[in-house]
This record gives structure tokens, sequence and C-alpha cells, in this order.
């Protein structure tokens, strides 16, 4: 089902979905636009931002272009996998020792904007944690009421090259419903009878074969404007050629181990856990205690990452830097048929040091 | 909710000491069906929590046809240091089993050649204890070896079962150092010097091993020197692990997930990440 309704009818929209679900979508918060609960006032309309390595700008222009913006700085994940969450609760007493299971008890969300490059990372979240050996109970509980509002890119970041790994900028995952920007109105399409029935409650028009012309034509002219690109075609194979290569002790000088890309990194997944005991947890009876088991983001360029007893796997910068890249560049795709890298640019324009990872493969190609 | 993501309780049945610094504890998993339900392979790990404190990664160190669900563990960090305060009849947390154990089909006909270090000796003990206890139905070419190495005599694990092995391998025990006041009549030496003099047939041997990284990259040398095929070795390896089922990334080895593609690994899947450093 398709239709396309005026630009300022898009408030209908939040009006029908904020009374059942949570709506997470684009806003402007100190300078940058990032994802949080929003409703329609809140959209970040007529801005830019301007993003190049390490560096992050937002302008107000006077376009009539709703979505001129590209991606937010954060990424859906931390809606679908916070950064921290209670998991588990654990209880021991007299009676003996119990744990139970903790869920997402929230309405249920509703992504509104979610961009080409964050819906392939869904693709690979839900790999990991719904199609592995078995399902994370928490995601789960998030991830089978989401909501997708999808929306095509009309004008890539600076950051972007999400083109150049047909991971954008056009939406190829499923949504409930997508939203193209055209000149004068907001093509929006159906995937699902969810979306058929949100369809139903906007001032609609009927759409003809010219908007669909018009779309194509956006999308294209849109696939124009990268300015970055990576040689996605030579992986995995670049990566494992270079993998002694010296240049990662010359990245690793750059590197300040800060993780910011592992934080704004859409597909970063990975997650360390610890048991928490508040002082009220602890009876009078010293070994009667309750608490909660806490899941939170790791990143693995955190010293203590890859840390046994008695030793560490990983204990130089080159060698927590060298995984990172070669996990998003070369073992994700043996891992889960899947790029460990969406090409959203997030990782270029958050590093303090602009470390660019379009520009560091190049830097392995021209040894070939 | 059955999920490997929750823990289930365990009771501890019994505790044996093994060394100064290293216990086997035997479990009993109360809820009656998860505990009828509880299927192991040699060679696969749990995870053990002490709540409040944290969880570990343990291999079995009993067989599936054993009486008893055992785990040895050695002093190292935390947790184990607060297993090692536990007594009988204490609680802990149990997931698993978690990941691939040792390919016992590769056993038949063949002459094992079982090679540990330290307390690489537990996940061993699971398939050694397998193999004595349906000796006769693998049709084993020559009595299979098993060749042991530990610091001191005094670290040596399961010392005191050994004897009852003899009938059913021959059993090379060698020492890093022995203190010339203590009665040692094994080797002493490493590993490797072990396996360098061993007779075997190359063409018969499969090989499983078991020990710190840096002892099987040697170990392994050793073997293909003396012409076991590259698919004939089987290797267990060791990572943080940590949610057990490829969620948490800490076990990566290059883009093996260690938790749930191994921790046994076939020598040519992880041969070319093994030379390495710092992967």
């Amino acid at each position: 089902m398709r239709a396309k309704i005026k630009k300022e009818d898009l408030v209908y929209l939040f009006l029908e979905l904020k009374g059942t679900h949570k709506i997470i979508g684009p806003k402007v918060s100190n300078n940058v636009i990032v994802l949080s609960e929003i409703d329609f006032e809140d959209l970040p309309l007529g801005y830019r931002d301007l993003q190049s390595q390490g560096s992050y700008k937002l302008i107000k222009s006077d376009e009539s272009t709703m979505f001129g913006y590209s991606v937010s700085a954060d990424s859906f994940k931390r809606f679908l996998n916070p950064p921290n969450v209670e998991i588990l609760s654990f209880k021991t007493s007299k009676r003996g020792l119990s744990f139970k299971p903790l869920t997402y008890q929230g309405k249920p969300l509703a992504f509104f904007g979610i961009r080409s490059c964050d819906r392939e990372a869904l693709r690979l979240y839900d790999k990991v944690f719904l199609e592995g050996l078995e399902r994370d109970f928490y995601y789960n509980s998030i991830r089978q009421n989401l909501i997708l509002i999808a929306l095509n890119c009309i004008n890539p970041g600076d950051n972007c090259f999400c083109a150049s790994i047909s991971t954008g900028p056009e939406v190829k995952g499923s949504f409930d419903l997508l939203i193209t920007e055209l000149d004068d109105c907001l093509l929006i399409e159906s995937g699902s009878s969810f979306g058929d029935r949100l369809i139903k409650v906007l001032p609609q028009e009927s759409v003809n074969e010219t908007h669909m012309t018009k779309k194509k034509l956006v999308l294209e002219k849109c696939m124009g404007m990268f300015k970055k690109k990576i040689s996605f075609n030579k992986l995995p194979d670049l990566i494992y050629k270079n993998i002694e290569n010296p240049r990662w002790q010359e990245i690793a000088k750059r590197d300040l181990e800060c993780g910011n890309c592992t934080q704004v990194c859409p597909t970063c997944f990975c997650s360390t856990t610890y048991d928490s005991v508040m002082l009220n947890g602890i009876s009078k009876k010293i070994t009667e205690i309750s608490g909660r088991k806490i899941r939170v983001w790791d990143s693995c360029f955190s010293r203590n990452f890859a840390r046994v007893h008695g030793g560490n796997f990983r204990l130089s910068r080159k060698a927590r830097y060298r995984h990172w890249f070669a996990h998003k560049l070369a073992y994700s795709l043996e891992q889960f048929s899947l790029p460990g890298c969406v090409g959203c640019g997030r990782c270029i324009t958050w590093c303090p040091m602009g470390i660019d990872l379009t520009q560091e493969l190049e830097g392995f190609s021209d040894g070939e | 909710m059955a999920s490997k993501l929750i823990p289930v309780v365990a009771e501890i049945k019994w505790i044996k000491k093994e060394s100064r610094d290293t216990a086997t504890y035997a479990l009993k998993i109360l809820d009656k069906d998860v505990n009828r339900d509880f299927k192991y392979e040699p060679g696969q790990f749990s995870m053990l929590s002490v709540v409040g404190i944290g969880e570990v990664p343990i291999s079995f160190s009993s067989a599936p046809t054993d009486r008893d669900i055992t785990h040895t563990i050695r002093i190292a960090g935390d947790v184990t240091t607060a297993l090692s305060k536990l007594k009988v009849g204490d609680l802990i947390g149990v997931r698993g089993p978690f990941g691939r154990g040792w390919p016992l089909s590769e056993l038949y006909d063949r002459e094992p050649l079982i090679i540990a270090g330290g307390i690489g000796i537990a996940p061993m003990r699971s398939m050694i204890r397998e193999i004595v206890n349906n000796y006769d139905k693998y049709f084993f070419r020559r009595t299979p070896v098993v060749v042991y190495g530990a610091r001191t005599p005094k670290d040596i694990l399961f010392r005191n079962e050994f004897p009852r092995y003899r009938g059913f391998f021959e059993l090379i025990l060698t020492v890093d150092s022995a203190d010339p006041e203590e009665y040692w009549k094994g080797e002493i030496g490493f590993v490797t010097n072990v396996i360098k003099r061993l007779n075997i047939n190359p063409l018969h041997t499969t090989a499983f091993i078991c020990g710190p990284e840096i002892m099987m990259q040697s170990t392994i040398k050793e073997l293909l020197l003396k012409g076991v095929a590259r698919e004939k070795i089987f290797l267990s390896m060791e990572r943080n692990m940590n949610c057990g089922i490829g969620l948490c990334g800490h076990c990566l080895f290059g883009p093996k997930f260690i938790c749930k593609d191994g921790p046994v690994f076939r020598y040519i899947e992880v041969e070319e990440f093994l030379g390495i450093k710092e992967l």
C-alpha cells in the first residue's frame, strides 16, 4: 500500500502512534542530532549537519527540506540493547537460590526515521541476538513488538559510504512504513499490515507513476553524492592478507582508545555482565543476598576486554585496534554473512583523532 | 522460559582437593527435569556462578557416563576464589553446557594421543574417563597414550586415579622441575620433549591437546614433524568466555567464537590464526 501526504501532515502519524508506542527518533540536543523519545515538534526540520573527520556541526537552513540532515550521532542500538540493563535477578535465602529473567516492560517502541544503514545494522543485530544458538530473551522482549518507520536518505553525510557496501541509501530491509521525501510531498509506502493501518489514518492522496519515478530519481541523485567509499569487493581477504602489516602500529599511534567508535557504531554488540548487590540486598544474615545481573556495553578497546586469569590476549593497542577493524570488515562476514560495517561513517565523525576507516582500509589496498 | 542465559541451581555434592590450588566439585542440579535433560560431552564447559561475585567458564572433568557431574577448578581469580570457599551443600548457579567438545567419533579405529599441560588435564580427564567407560567400543589400533605435563610433582592432578587407568593407557607424566628431596620417577622436562621421543605411527595417530597456547603450538609443531596429519590434531582453546552463546564478543579468536565454534577445534580450522600474536 502506498500514498502521498503533505509534509506537515506527518504530524498525524505521531498522533496515531504516540498513545500506544514510545516513538524514538531524531531531535536536536546540545547542537547535535541524537535519538530520543520524540514528538512531531522535536523533529530537526530544516537542519543540516556537516560531518567530517573528527568534526560535527549543525546548521539551520531555511530550506523546505524536512529530512536534509544525515545520520544521528548515536544509533538505534541503544534502545534495543540498552547500554546498561538488568537481565536477571537473583536471591539466596533459607529456601535456596533462585534466578529470574527480567525483560522489557515498557510501551512497544517505534523507530522513526531509521535509515538504511541503521536498518542493515538491525539485520546484523537480529542475527546476533535472535538467530544464533539461542534467542536473547531481553532483546527479544523489545524486538518482537518493534515498529519500523524507515526513511530513504536523500542527502548523505560527508562521512557516509553505505553506497559502496550496498547497505544504502535506499532501504532494502523490511519495514512497517517507508518515507521518501519528494519536493512537495512525502511518499509513504507500507511494508506490513500495521503499516497499512497507519497509512489509512493519514490524510492521504493517491500516488501515480510520476511519484514513483520521482522517488527513483531522488535516490539516484543521492547515490551520486557520496564522498567516501570502501573497496568492499576486496573484503575480507584484504584484511587477512594484511593482518601482520606494520601499518597497524602506525594507526595505533594516532589511536586514543577512547572507545567512541564502538559506542557510536550501530553494529558493535559486545557486552559484559556483572553481579550487582546493593546494601539493601544484604540481610542480617550475610549469606542471604539479593541482587541483579547487569549487562553493560563493552568495548574491545578496553584493556580488560581479552583478559583471562594470568594473561591478556590483546595487550597492545595495535592488537586492539586491529581486532575492532578486522571484526567490522572481515570476521563479521564469516560469522554472520553480513558486513560488520554499514557505512554510516559515525566512527569517523566521532573519533577525536579523526581516524578514518575508509582511508585506513585504502592504505592497505595501496600496498598491493 | 528455558534459556541457557538463565542459570539453574546446583548443589555441591562433594569436594575433593586435587592440589594446593585445585579442587574437584561434584554438582547436583536441583531441578529434577533439568537434571535429567542435562547432557554434555567431554570438552564442553559450563558457566559456574557464585551470586554476587560473578561467573567463570569451567570445563567438565567428568565423563557423561560418570555418575556425577564434576568440574575441576584452579583458584585463579575472584570467582574461583569464591568457589574455593564453598562447602558441601552450598548452592551455585550453572549455565550450560556450552561449546563443541572433543570429537569422540575420531577415536574409532585410531591410535589416540592425549596431551595435556597444567589445568588442561581437566577437560582431558572427561575424555579419558569416557574412554575407560567405553573402552571396547572404539576398537583402538593400540593402547591410547596420555602425556601429561605439570609444573612440579605436587601440581599433578588426579594423581591417585592414574594407577587405575594404567590398564587402559600408556601414561607418561612429566614435570618442569622436581624437588630432589621428593620421590619422582616420572620424566623431567616439557611435554614437547616427551613427544619428540615418542614412538607413534603418524598414519594412525589422532592427537588431542589441551594446555597453555604456547605449549599447544610447540607440541603441534613436533606432531607435524612426526608426520601426524593436520586434520587429525585437535586442540582446546581458551579465551574469556562470558555469555557462552556468541552474544558478548569476548572470546573471539579471529573470526571464531571460542564459546560456540570451539573450544575444541580441528587444527586446520585455526592453523592460520595460531601463529598471529595478540589476535
